[in-house]
């Protein structure tokens, strides 16, 4: 008995004598050390913002900044330096970012990457000094577009990041948001519910149309413009009513595909109008994919376009149906932005479009379908029944 | 006496030289001599805390009761361990960051504990000292040696100075871990080679000086009368 509390004092006791050592010596080390930090980490900010002469570290609320900001040190002559992480394909890269009080890049530097920087390592000194115009007008890097796109917008967050800092209004919502947005203000009976419409008739002067899911009625896009019209009414805009009322009265009959002889095996359906427009479904050889008709020899999938044209061959609208390209590559072809550059376009000029790089298979599938289109359209509109 | 002192000092550094002779300490040799600077520096913290908790622990031999000597011992020496780490962190960042884990793992370095649990505990406090100090030295000695062969021919410099003719025939094997246990091997037969016949023998840092012995008694008692084989009287990490 005695020996264990003998035991037990002697190494409480020496506990006790290490522990107030241990506080001795932190209570020396510990400040030369959080300075030591304090140094290393101004070393980083400097390296962005040479000229500054001392950093804090600012809270912020995430929700008013750009979601790419991950830290932001004011400096005291007035800029700011971000440290930001990308979202997105090229996600994952730590770049750190000064904006003087002018509202110009000071300096920018990638910290981390998920990849080997090649060229994209010194890629940010081309932003020093410049402005928002500036920025915008830097070129990608060819052969890592994504890695330097990711990189340029990584650089205007933080421009805009310094701006709304500095008490300025910044619109950070994406053109998908600005759309939602407009629609919703154009027509708040569709519940924020909207769906692109399919064109399937000529109609002039109209950009682009929308119905509300909820069938509350359609909205039509002129340039900048939304004009509602409330199902059963009609618009006061003269082009959008005479839209409104072809579109109204437009009605779409089956083709039977098997009367024709001749048709390209990559027609999926074919549908006439009362107006005697085509639409067409049509494939076309997706990334993997070695040979279009024949032989499918390996593990890629077609890429299925919806295409309305106009029986003298004109195409009205084109939609993408159905594809399974590479994420961040080959699916960047499934957007708007680019399948929609073949409307207006015939059979002599529909391959003059701007390709997207790094994504050449998947064009030429997109090419590839519309091909086929106009061979089907020039054997269903021959009346070869 | 004083020459009783002096080989005190002296025996760490070849005939019970920790690393090659005593095969203690073998994770922390392996890991940090691939470069001399870190080499250097975790030789001069071991250094510091073997000293500091020989000293300690020397002092203290009487007080500590024998049932719980090996958690006094870890106490004092894993007290010393940060203290030194903190130390390091706060006047040499760089060797901070260049031994890493590697600094705090001091604390379970063998050496340490083998010291503090064969020495110190039985011995006066100024034979500890130096004790602490020479089984230290032999260490840094140990790394250094050992770092110096593998960076100058493994990676063509020293002590991060470039040596430009080197640069061609630079063996990079020599800096990975299979490397190193070449490196260490071909020095533990350099090392048995020059102390043939002056080496330790079993009894003297074997089952008797294990910290197990006061539970484990089993061999000891017959202790074989001819020289272990080198292969079978060397262990620790």
């Amino acid at each position: 008995m005695k020996k264990s509390v003998l035991s037990t004092v002697a190494l409480v006791g020496i506990c006790a004598v290490m522990a107030i050592l241990l506080a001795l010596t932190n209570f020396i080390t510990a400040p030369i050390i959080e300075k030591n930090q304090e140094a290393a980490a101004n070393q980083a900010l400097l390296e962005v913002m040479p000229n500054g002469t001392g950093f804090e570290k600012v809270e912020f609320d995430a929700a008013t900044l750009p979601k790419t900001i991950t830290d932001v040190y004011k400096e005291k002559s007035g800029g700011y330096v971000f440290k930001l992480k990308t979202a997105g394909y090229d996600s994952g890269f730590i770049i750190m970012c000064g904006v003087n009080a002018d509202g110009t890049v000071s300096g920018a530097v990638c910290l981390e990457a998920n990849e080997t920087l090649g060229k994209e390592k010194t890629y940010g000194n081309e932003f020093v000094g410049k402005n928002m115009a500036g920025v915008e007008a830097t070129d990608t890097i060819s052969g890592a577009t994504k890695t330097t796109t990711a990189y340029k917008n990584a650089i205007k967050d933080s421009l805009n990041a310094a701006i709304i800092l500095g008490g300025g209004t910044v619109d950070l919502r994406t053109d998908e948001e600005i759309l939602q947005d407009n629609l919703n203000a154009a027509l708040p009976a569709g519940d924020g519910k909207f769906t692109k419409l399919f064109i399937v008739e000529v109609i002039d002067g109209i950009d682009a149309v929308y119905t509300a899911d909820n069938g509350a009625g359609y909205v039509y896009v002129i340039g900048d413009e939304f004009f509602p019209v409330k199902t059963g009414e009609t618009s006061s805009n003269e082009t959008v009513a005479a839209a409104h009322a072809i579109l109204i009265a437009s009605s779409v009959e089956d083709i039977d595909l098997s009367a024709y002889e001749g048709l390209p095996k990559r027609l999926v359906s074919a549908k006439k109008t009362a107006t005697g427009n085509y639409v067409l479904e049509v494939e076309g050889a997706g990334f993997g994919i070695m040979n279009d008709d024949e032989y499918i020899h390996s593990s890629g999938e077609y890429i299925k376009v919806r295409v309305s044209i106009t029986p003298d061959g004109k195409i009205i609208d084109t939609l993408t149906v159905y594809q399974a390209e590479s994420e961040g590559i080959g699916d960047a072809c499934a957007k708007e932005s680019f399948y929609g550059q073949f409307d207006g376009k015939t059979e002599s000029n529909f391959r003059e479009i701007d390709a997207i790089s790094g994504a050449t298979y998947t064009t030429n599938g997109y090419l590839k379908a519309i091909e086929n289109a106009f061979a089907a359209l020039k054997i269903l509109k021959g009346g070869n029944e | 006496m004083k020459n009783n002192n002096l080989s005190v000092l002296l025996k760490g550094l070849i005939k019970e030289n920790p690393v090659f002779v005593l095969i203690l300490g073998t994770c922390p040799t392996l890991a940090t001599t691939t470069n001399v600077a870190g080499a250097f520096g975790m030789g001069i913290a071991a250094l510091a805390v073997l000293v500091c908790s020989n000293i300690l622990i020397s002092l203290l031999r009487k007080i500590i009761p024998d049932s719980v000597r090996i958690p006094c011992y870890i106490v004092v020496i894993a007290g010393f361990v940060t203290i030194v780490t903190m130390v390091v962190h706060a006047f040499f960042p760089a060797l901070y960051e260049m031994l890493g884990v590697y600094l705090p793992l001091i604390t379970v370095n063998c050496i340490i504990l083998g010291r503090a649990e064969m020495f110190a505990g039985k011995n006066t406090v100024g034979k500890s000292a130096l004790d602490g100090i020479g089984m230290g030295l032999g260490f840094t000695l140990a790394l250094l040696v050992m770092s110096t062969i593998r960076e100058v021919l493994g990676a063509a410099s020293f002590a991060g100075i470039a040596i430009p003719f080197l640069e061609p025939y630079k063996i990079e094997f020599l800096t990975k871990a299979p490397g190193g246990m070449l490196v260490y091997g071909c020095l533990i037969a350099l090392v048995y080679v020059i102390t043939k016949g002056k080496a330790p023998k079993k009894h003297s840092f074997s089952c008797a000086t294990c910290p197990s012995a006061a539970n484990c008694r089993v061999g000891c008692a017959e202790a074989p009368a001819e020289a272990p084989s080198a292969e079978t009287e060397k262990g620790g990490v």
